[in-house]
């Protein structure tokens, strides 16, 4: 009925102890990574083709281990943001619905106007809304159409405003990944339309990027792993990879306050298959923090047509630090997108609430499942102390 | 004090004591401490009377967090401007009850019942400050309040009435709320002294 603290606390403390241990671990691995970036920096054209076997970081012309110092802004440009939040379907709820928040904000560096903010609700209720052949939009399904709206409307916002400087950023990744364990029925279809809203942001002279908060990924770390078997797939895959585990940002906490990392393209198959040619996803990595801070390494993740312009990839490289020294560490503009995108649980109530009445009105009594119901009961009236 | 149906906010919570009210963002000319509000009474017609005795700003934590990576010169103006007008900075009005209206005349006493919750709370207009005014019985429960800064209140309250007199009645006021206090603090000539020194200052 409760969590008894009393029973996990060995657990935890156990817990803490073996991180610690790891993160003394990580110390050296961090080291050799740091190590193997620089004495394969060099080896980017014949490790390209290897990586991809390998699903690890493809190199671009740049050199691995290249860093490139914070660019120079324009006085005045936008910063345009979106993110989202979803109410899953339920089927023990009043009624089954979903709904998406999609919460977004304009802002302009330079110009000393209050940005724009925007909160847009869609609701998905009709058999059409809510089924994808026999599958319930949930989970993946509902993710991949939450995505699929915020690029919608970072390209409608974009297509809104003069012409400028403009960089538009989604939170999270620019790669559909989660299509990857959904049939393959529908993919196509889902891909692009995606592609299209990011061909409408490239069609109004905006960048867009995705911004990433403390990565996890492993791809750079898999791709010196490889370059150190000799850029044979086979053997990365047979022998144990000592950076198995160490996130690639580890391995850039050495870059420079607002310097980026060399670009990579993303190993993700979704990526291959699917995104090519203008639309291939690379990434590179890059500090946030300000002078004489400890590093906040983000990721960044950008389509082929705004790496290959130099403007433009120099514009999203400085709009996002930028944007993250306002807060110290994270774009401003993005908190502001989730706090706008979030529904709260006395907003969900209250939705429920309006929900109810609505039904009530077209002469139908709604109820709660008989297990929500005595969860409603459970739940309320915890005869426990709080803790 | 000639703002015609000025709205200072709507009711969070209230009592017969006294009320709470929420307003988004901050406007110039109000809320102010000491000021003279109107909500509407439960009846129609009727009216009650309060004092504004506090004014607070909450913050958040990523009000918090801005103020802890000291924003630069260069986004200080899109960023104030954004909490002020976008997000919603939950400003809280208190207001001390002190009077009630039937529609055909004013009581300086506790409303017998209190605004509900989201009812529009309006600033008094010169015309209602000086109607409300005319008697000073309400100084006695604003004395005796509790948890309110009283004589910082009283002051501030009788400073905002002699403002909406024409100037040649301003004295006049002053003078006749002095021998009213006077009268109600004979047994307390040091909190007299105070206040009477709040008042001219």
């Amino acid at each position: 009925m409760t969590l008894e603290l009393s029973r996990v606390a060995a657990q935890v403390r156990a817990m803490g102890e073996e991180i610690a241990t790891r993160e003394r671990e990580y110390a050296d691995l961090v080291e050799l990574a740091q190590h193997w970036l620089a004495q394969y920096a060099d080896q980017g054209e014949q490790l390209r083709h290897p990586a991809y076997a390998a699903r690890a970081a493809i190199p671009t012309a740049e050199p691995l281990d290249a860093a490139y110092p914070l660019p120079s802004l324009p006085e005045r440009f936008t910063v345009i943001t979106a993110d989202g939040s979803q109410v899953q379907p339920d089927r023990h709820g009043v009624a089954l619905y979903y709904l998406i928040n999609i919460g977004s904000l304009v802002y302009r560096h330079g110009s000393g106007q209050a940005p724009q903010a925007y909160s847009q609700p869609t609701l998905g209720y009709t058999e059409a809304d809510l089924y994808e052949g026999r599958l319930l939009v949930a989970g993946n399904l509902l993710d991949v159409r939450r995505d699929l709206a915020e690029l919608t409307r970072l390209a409608d916002l974009c297509s809104a405003e003069p012409p400028g400087p403009i960089v538009a950023i989604a939170d999270g990744t620019l790669i559909m990944w989660v299509l990857e364990d959904l049939p393959a029925e529908g993919r196509h279809k889902k891909i692009s339309d995606y592609l299209a809203q990011l061909d409408h942001i490239r069609r109004t002279g905006a960048s867009v990027a995705a911004f990433v908060s403390r990565p996890r990924y492993g791809d750079v770390t898999r791709l010196l792993h490889l370059a150190n078997v000799g850029g044979d797939p086979q053997r990365a895959d047979r022998e144990p990879n000592p950076l198995e585990y160490l996130p690639d940002r580890a391995v850039f906490e050495t870059l420079a306050p607002g310097a980026r990392s060399a670009l990579f393209v993303s190993p993700s198959p979704i990526n291959h298959d699917h995104y090519r040619p203008d639309h291939t996803i690379h990434f590179c990595y890059v500090n946030l923090a300000a002078e004489g801070r400890a590093p906040v390494i983000a990721r960044l993740e950008l389509p082929a047509w705004a790496v290959q312009d130099a403007d433009r990839l120099a514009l999203v490289h400085g709009a996002i630090v930028a944007q993250a020294r306002i807060t110290g560490d994270y774009p401003y503009a993005l908190a502001r997108a989730d706090e706008l995108a979030y529904i709260s649980a006395q907003e969900r109530e209250a939705f429920e609430a309006m929900i109810t009445t609505a039904l009530l009105r077209a002469g139908l009594r709604s109820a709660l499942s008989p297990k929500a119901y005595y969860k409603t009961l459970t739940r309320q009236g915890r005869r426990k102390h709080r803790v | 004090m000639s703002n015609g149906n000025l709205r200072v906010g709507r009711v969070l919570r209230a009592s017969t004591r006294g009320f709470a009210i929420g307003c988004a963002v901050m406007q110039p000319d109000i809320p102010a401490f000491g000021s003279f509000v109107r909500a509407e009474g439960q009846r129609p017609g009727s009216a009650i009377y309060g004092l504004i005795y506090d004014v607070s700003v909450e913050d958040d934590p990523f009000v918090r967090q801005l103020i802890s990576a000291e924003l630069r010169e260069e986004d200080q103006e899109v960023v104030v401007r954004d909490h002020r007008q976008n997000r919603q900075v939950p400003v809280e009005v208190s207001v001390l009850a002190v009077g009630c209206g039937d529609g055909t005349g004013i009581r300086h006493s506790l409303p017998p019942q209190p605004p509900i919750t989201l009812d529009w709370l309006y600033q008094c207009t010169g015309e209602e400050v000086q109607a409300f005014t005319v008697r000073l019985d309400y100084v006695r429960l604003v004395l005796e309040a509790r948890e309110v800064p009283a004589d910082e209140l009283l002051a501030a309250s009788l400073r905002a009435a002699a403002a909406a007199r024409p100037e040649a009645e301003r004295e006049t006021f002053l003078v006749e709320a002095g021998r009213e206090l006077a009268r109600l603090l004979a047994g307390d000539p040091v909190r007299l002294e105070g206040l009477l020194r709040r008042l001219c200052s």
